[in-house]
């Protein structure tokens, strides 16, 4: 784990981590994969990736219509919204 | 130098279900914002998604009419990223096992039939829409379309030409089309692409450096981009520059593509099973069942129509290229007994109007029930043909109904043999030296005669008749 990669992640992440923490969650980080690592010593080549651990399969619905109008409620309970939509800072492509 | 082109498609098709892929809003286009929107789409915490089955269905109807591998039990992926217009912070898409794999479909080109494989199928949900123009400083968010269920349909890299994407994008909606799957409609953007575009030297046998252009919404923008984006390539090279693996976004007022460099930045998407969501599985019987009620294919519509009605392949094969077309002869069929009839006036004049407006079938005005209107006022001698020409162009102009034209301008053919009659022996009156002429051996005049009438009648006489009654009047 080095420094580039930290900064990466926590950039994927929307994760703010201040400079004098950087040493210590590399530190951290590389405990942690180097704990988690011990599972590539198992060979796995045969064994079909686990999708979940439950092994049942899904419930589905039937395609109908059952939800309510809730925009004035959600648009309520948002950080900032107008009467139509959901604001955030403004996002230019 | 000689370069090769090598295209491949992504193809998002909006599937026509009534509501959402993991939760119960309707995904009905065009609703005031934000109101078909639940706590799932809004990505609260402590919501669980729960897949529509009918979505499956609808993927397996595709898989099954490009040949594919269907896989009775598909899973779900998490794919991460963070925009605005995403509530949960990641897409639910199928990575590992999508529902359809492996198919092909017949495109035509210029230098014939190809087939074009297609690498998967997969299901996933749409995002809401950014709306960045509205708002000082801010951008508004409608999260109306966020988790419509979406079929992302993606070729090998296997087309050759900016013309060859188009006309297998065209390929995939008319399939998309006639299996009632998704409606088709680019300008609602039902159906989207992203375009893979890179260079080769014709010797070369690994594939050059791609470029992936997005935004790209029409089948003219398709060509234009591809072709803009080739020519680009080819520059860099040929100056011993090279070319960046990057998405790029087509703008169409200045036709060229621009780096979007900010989505560069980091661009992965950390792809891991979503723990939400369990694998779903389609029965031997649910299978069995979509296969017995898949809707007729075009081809199969154009072998019947050849085979059982006797079209010719050129008509066959114009009619069967859109559901509306095809909806517009079997609709007309059924208000006539004369096929040939129906036949002639799509592959002539509808087919004249739409090359002439350089617009899809179901871009045009006229619907299969004011067509099937139109044939059986012909064919019941309500109107003559040529009438029935100039009412099928106001129709095109402003989608009026057939019948209210006919009645409100008084185009009802001229039935009355007397009248008509009466009209002959004028025109014949007031013509005696073509009637002399006509006499003496000049067959041809025969035609002058009944334009005459067509003309005092302002073409409203049934020419049948006027037929009869100046052969009657000139022997």
């Amino acid at each position: 784990m080095d420094k580039k990669t930290v900064t990466t992640i926590s950039y994927l992440s929307r994760l703010k981590i201040d400079g004098e923490k950087e040493e210590k969650i590399i530190k951290d980080l590389d405990n942690i994969i180097g704990f988690v690592d011990k599972l590539n010593d198992v060979d796995t080549s045969n064994i079909e990736p686990l999708t979940n651990p439950l092994e049942k399969t899904a419930k589905t619905r039937k395609d109908e219509v059952t939800a309510k109008n809730l925009k004035k409620e959600l648009l309520e309970v948002a950080p900032s919204a107008n009467e139509d939509f959901f604001l955030v800072p403004r996002v230019v492509e | 130098m000689s370069w090769e082109t090598v295209i491949g498609l992504e193809i998002h098709a909006q599937l026509s279900t009534k509501s959402k892929l993991f939760s119960g809003s309707s995904t009905e286009f065009g609703a005031e914002s934000n109101t078909h929107v639940d706590l799932v789409d809004m990505g609260l915490p402590g919501v669980l998604p729960v897949a529509n089955k009918e979505a499956f269905y609808k993927a397996i109807r595709f898989g099954l009419a490009t040949g594919a591998e269907i896989n009775q039990v598909s899973s779900f992926d998490r794919k991460n990223y963070f925009y605005p217009d995403l509530p949960k912070g990641y897409q639910i898409t199928q990575m590992t096992k999508p529902i359809v794999e492996k198919g092909s479909i017949k495109v035509l080109t210029d230098e014939g039939e190809k087939v074009i494989n297609i690498t998967r199928a997969h299901l996933e949900e749409d995002a809401g829409k950014s709306i960045h123009d509205l708002f000082e400083g801010e951008t508004g968010v409608d999260l109306n379309r966020a988790g419509t269920p979406l079929l992302e349909i993606v070729s090998e890299p296997e087309i050759s030409n900016a013309k060859e994407a188009v006309a297998y994008f065209k390929a995939i909606r008319q399939l998309v089309t006639f299996l009632d799957i998704c409606d088709g409609n680019m300008a609602q953007g039902s159906m989207r692409c992203d375009v893979n575009v890179s260079i080769k030297k014709a010797d070369d046998k690994e594939l050059g450096t791609r470029a992936e252009l997005k935004n790209i919404n029409s089948f003219k923008f398709i060509e234009k981009a591809i072709n803009y984006e080739i020519e680009r390539q080819i520059r860099l090279m040929e100056n011993g520059e090279s070319v960046v693996q990057e998405t790029r976004l087509y703008d169409s007022e200045k036709n060229e593509t621009r780096s979007m460099r900010s989505k560069e930045e980091a661009n992965d998407y950390r792809y891991f099973p979503c723990p939400d969501l369990l694998p779903v599985v389609i029965s031997d019987n649910e299978l069995q069942e979509i296969k017995d009620n898949l809707p007729e294919l075009p081809e199969e519509k154009e072998n019947r129509y050849i085979s059982e009605i006797g079209l010719e392949q050129s008509e066959a094969k114009i009619i069967s290229s859109s559901k509306t077309m095809a909806n517009m002869f079997e609709e007309a069929s059924s208000r006539t007994d004369d096929i040939n009839l129906v036949a002639k006036w799509l592959v002539g004049d509808v087919s004249a109007l739409l090359n002439k407006d350089n617009i899809e079938i179901d871009e045009s005005n006229l619907s299969p029930e004011n067509f099937g209107k139109l044939i059986e006022r012909i064919s019941d001698n309500t109107i003559s043909g040529k009438i029935a020409k100039s009412v099928l162009e106001e129709v095109w102009e402003n989608g009026s109904d057939v019948d209210e034209i006919i009645q409100t301008k008084g185009l009802v053919q001229i039935q009355d043999e007397s009248l008509l009659e009466d009209i002959a022996k004028k025109v014949i009156d007031s013509n005696d030296d073509q009637v002399t002429a006509y006499k003496s051996g000049k067959d041809k005049l025969f035609s002058f005669f009944v334009g005459q009438v067509m003309k005092e009648t302002q073409g409203k006489a049934n020419p049948k008749s006027v037929n009869e009654i100046l052969k009657k009047l000139l022997k």
